[in-house]
């Protein structure tokens, strides 16, 4: 079972995570996410948490070529039943064309998280058996939680 | 159903049957949205062989009301009376949940009258929550007319007197809005503690009447005992938890585990079972209302003095800003854990937060129900979903 | 439509027998009051509870302030109800059972719009998935506010709806005008034409049953649309060319555009 401090230096010794703040959850390599949820999940967080995906639309003049051209931001969090209950949370950034892996095989509450996030916020998940709508309607169009969609969508006859 | 059972007969619980066969003899059952037992709108498509549940299809996003986008457009302080809806029969946690999160990113103390009193509100909101359970979980086996009526109506008159003790406090019945940032809005009256100890003493000895009508009732039994057993390894793995996750046997409860505001200076005693069916799922709620009877009587007991609210009092709506800063927070409802992720930095310059989404721990219950309908039959069906106690306000948001 | 009080052609001859009996109408008019009371204190409640406010319609339902001592039950199918009882948000993908479920309901039927969110929407009402109020899709006979309503007040909107049914039954209900709309009240108007207002188009009626009809079955089974045939509508076939196209709504398990394609033909 793994504390703050000694899930901090898992990221450190084998994901190269530098940055650690108060404020913000880790972050790591869209390529590792998938590995850091199967050690974790070996070691003992076996609670699936959540998942939550954000779009961040481009910014003119950035530095980071992701915030340039628009990214997602997908936070996780697998939290360690037994005593303490630590809850371990890291976030990933993908590009708004990629794919991030799926943590279906590991976790099966994550097929109905990752298909709500692929519905609200577009992001979509590779290798995942059914990557479809589950909050609106399967023919909806345009990811409501994106910045740029407009709250008050219509969508006749209904509204 | 468990894991290695569905995988060992290729059959993937959640999909759909795209490849119908019309010579297989398999019926398809709709059930839903709009159905008495449904526990509000939810769908579940089953496919019967005769009597037995071969496949359920769960279908959800019938309530999903936007909130996550609307609390992008509202600021902090507005963000109570939104929330407030989404679990509905247990508003307190709602509040709690959400206000936690913010305090967590905005650095705002709670001072100490607040925590406890926050904490009362969310014991005797799991009371209130627990006995509607029942009531609806009565109704379930009986039918409107049936014997699942008496459950209903003494539970619900137990509950009214809850809710007129939150009517002292805040002035409404239901939906609060009475926790703010740093704290809460309503002090309670003089008097109100011995009024609650009138109620509480009883519920309490009311609860041998419930046990009679249900754990101890053959028919009840009978309908519950080793229906719909969920393994804890699939439990963990869906992300289950509350009183389904404690009645497979694991032995978590954030309350003890991860204490937040006046938990960590009382003694909760976490309910389990072990068999993880349907009855231990009723043993453990109904144990929990008994511990929840107890713990509120401590807390109203003990409340310390002091000021209510740790935050500037609030003269308009964008006076909390936060300019960047993630948080996650989690607490324990009736339900399981409701965790809130904030985002900060959003619109309004900072007072309205960049991204909420509200973990809701009966979207997770909801995923169990394809493995655990299949094998059993249709009047299993509706026991199992008023025994996982969704509430769609929540899983749908 | 005027009516010919001079011609008599359409009668039976046992109805003029009748007609000429001395004291009938004291007993028409008695039975007719007998008929009334029946129909006001026994409405049966088909409660489309969909959140918080179905908590309080079964609180009402519930011991203290008890429903069934004015008759009024709760029953699970729309066949045998009289009231159609709309608690809570009605969402785009919700609306269409909804209107399904009322045209289910045997005639004479009233719907009650339970709180605010089913009135107008509440604060949802400017969200992507969720219809500004009732009755923009069936006709709302009383409309009770609140956040939920207290189980008195729907108990008030009931004995409300009581009053309405016997004033219909008397022939003494007549609908009010709708008063004319100042800015403010537009601004707050909802975005589809109510059932009730002159505005209203039949385009858009046409559009929300075909759409109630349409509800995928799913599994890969298609089925024909059935044309709805109106006085002013006509023949379906122009019809749904131009209104379906675009306003498909939910139907949620149809798995392949083919299979959606071929749902959509009148």
């Amino acid at each position: 079972m793994l504390k703050a401090e000694a899930y901090r230096a898992l990221l450190e010794s084998d994901f190269g995570v530098q940055e650690f703040s108060d404020k913000t959850p880790p972050c790591i390599e869209a390529s590792e996410h998938h590995r850091l949820a199967a050690t974790l999940k070996e070691r003992g967080y076996t609670l699936y948490g959540f998942v939550a995906a954000t779009h961040m639309p481009a910014v003119k003049g950035a530095a980071d070529a992701l915030e340039l051209a628009g990214h997602y931001e997908v936070a996780t969090g697998l939290r360690c039943p037994t005593e303490g209950s630590h809850i371990a949370i890291w976030r990933v950034r993908l590009g708004l064309d990629e794919e991030l892996r799926t943590l279906v095989d590991l976790f099966v509450g994550a097929d109905w998280q990752e298909r709500e996030q692929y519905d609200l916020v577009g992001v979509r998940f590779a290798d995942h058996p059914d990557l479809r709508r589950l909050m609106l309607p399967e023919d909806w169009e345009g990811h409501p939680l994106h910045r740029d969609y407009p709250i008050d969508t219509p969508h006749p006859p209904w509204r | 159903m468990t894991l290695a059972s569905a995988a060992r007969l290729g059959v993937d619980p959640h999909r759909d049957l795209t490849d119908y066969d019309p010579e297989a003899d398999l019926m398809v059952l709709n059930m839903g949205p709009q159905h008495p037992s449904t526990h509000g709108v939810f769908r579940v498509k089953l496919y019967l062989d005769g009597e037995t549940i071969v496949r359920a299809v769960p279908y959800v996003g019938y309530l999903h009301r936007g909130v996550e986008k609307l609390l992008e457009e509202l600021t902090f302080v507005q963000a109570t009376p939104i929330v407030d809806k989404n679990d509905y029969v247990s508003p307190m946690t709602n509040e709690q949940a959400i206000n936690m999160a913010f305090e967590a990113l905005l650095e705002v103390e709670v001072p100490r009258r607040a925590r406890y009193m926050r904490t009362l509100f969310a014991e005797m909101s799991r009371i209130s929550s627990h006995l509607l359970w029942l009531a609806t979980f009565g109704i379930d086996m009986g039918g409107a007319l049936g014997g699942g009526t008496t459950l209903f109506l003494h539970c619900f008159r137990e509950r009214e007197s809850i809710l007129d003790l939150f009517e002292l406090v805040t002035g409404a019945r239901f939906h609060y809005n009475t926790h703010t940032i740093g704290g809460n809005r309503h002090d309670i009256p003089a008097g109100w503690a011995k009024r609650v100890h009138q109620a509480l003493d009883l519920i309490a000895s009311r609860v041998d009447e419930y046990l009679d009508l249900s754990t101890k009732n053959a028919i009840f039994v009978a309908r519950t005992r080793g229906v719909g057993t969920l393994p804890a390894k699939l439990a963990l793995e869906l992300g289950i938890t509350g009183p389904i996750l404690r009645a497979s046997g694991v032995d978590h409860d954030l309350r003890r585990d991860a204490p937040f505001h006046a938990y960590d200076e009382i003694d909760v005693k976490v309910q389990t079972e072990q068999a993880g069916d349907c009855l231990a799922r009723a043993h453990v709620r109904i144990r929990e209302l008994s511990e929840s009877i107890r713990l509120s009587k401590l807390l109203v007991d003990g409340l310390p003095e002091g000021p209510i609210c740790g935050g500037r009092p609030i003269k308009n709506p964008t006076q909390f800003k936060a300019k960047d800063g993630q948080a996650y927070v989690a607490l324990e409802t009736p339900r399981g854990e409701l965790g809130t992720y904030v985002i900060g930095g959003g619109g309004n310059k900072g007072a309205s937060p960049y991204r909420l989404k509200i973990r809701p721990p009966s979207l997770h219950a909801l995923a169990a129900m394809p493995y655990l309908l299949v094998g059993g039959t249709i009047s299993d069906a509706v026991v199992i979903l008023g025994s996982l106690d969704p509430i769609m306000g929540e899983a749908d948001r | 439509m005027a009516v010919d009080e001079s011609d008599r052609s359409y009668e039976h001859p046992l109805y003029t027998t009748l007609e000429r009996m001395p004291g009938l109408d004291v007993a028409t008019t008695t039975i007719d009051k007998l008929l009334t009371w029946g129909a006001t204190n026994s409405l049966w409640v088909f409660p489309m509870a969909t959140s918080c406010c179905g908590i309080e319609l079964m609180a009402t339902a519930a011991s203290r302030v008890d429903a069934d001592r004015m008759g009024t039950i709760v029953r699970g199918t729309p066949r045998q109800c009289d009231v159609m009882v709309v608690a809570g948000t009605i969402t785009v993908k919700m609306a269409p059972r909804v209107l399904k479920l009322w045209e289910q309901m045997p005639e004479p039927k009233w719907c009650i719009a339970m709180g605010s969110c089913a009135i107008s929407g509440d604060f949802y009402r400017d969200i992507y998935s969720v219809i500004p109020g009732i009755d923009t899709a069936i006709p709302v006979d009383v409309y009770i506010p609140g956040c939920p309503p207290n189980p008195e007040q729907l108990i008030a909107g009931l004995m409300r709806l009581q009053e309405k049914v016997r004033a219909v039954r008397a022939g003494e209900w007549a609908p009010k005008e709708e008063r004319p709309e100042t800015a403010a009240m537009q601004k707050t108007a909802p975005s589809i034409a109510r059932v009730s207002s002159p505005e209203r188009s039949q385009d858009i009626t046409l559009a929300q049953l075909r759409g109630a009809g349409n509800l995928g079955l799913g599994g890969g089974m298609k089925r024909k649309s059935l044309p709805i045939v109106t006085a002013e509508a006509g023949p379906p076939a122009e019809a749904s060319t131009a209104a379906t196209e675009s306003t498909e709504p939910a139907s949620p398990d149809s798995s392949t555009d083919s299979a959606k394609a071929e749902d959509v033909e009148g």
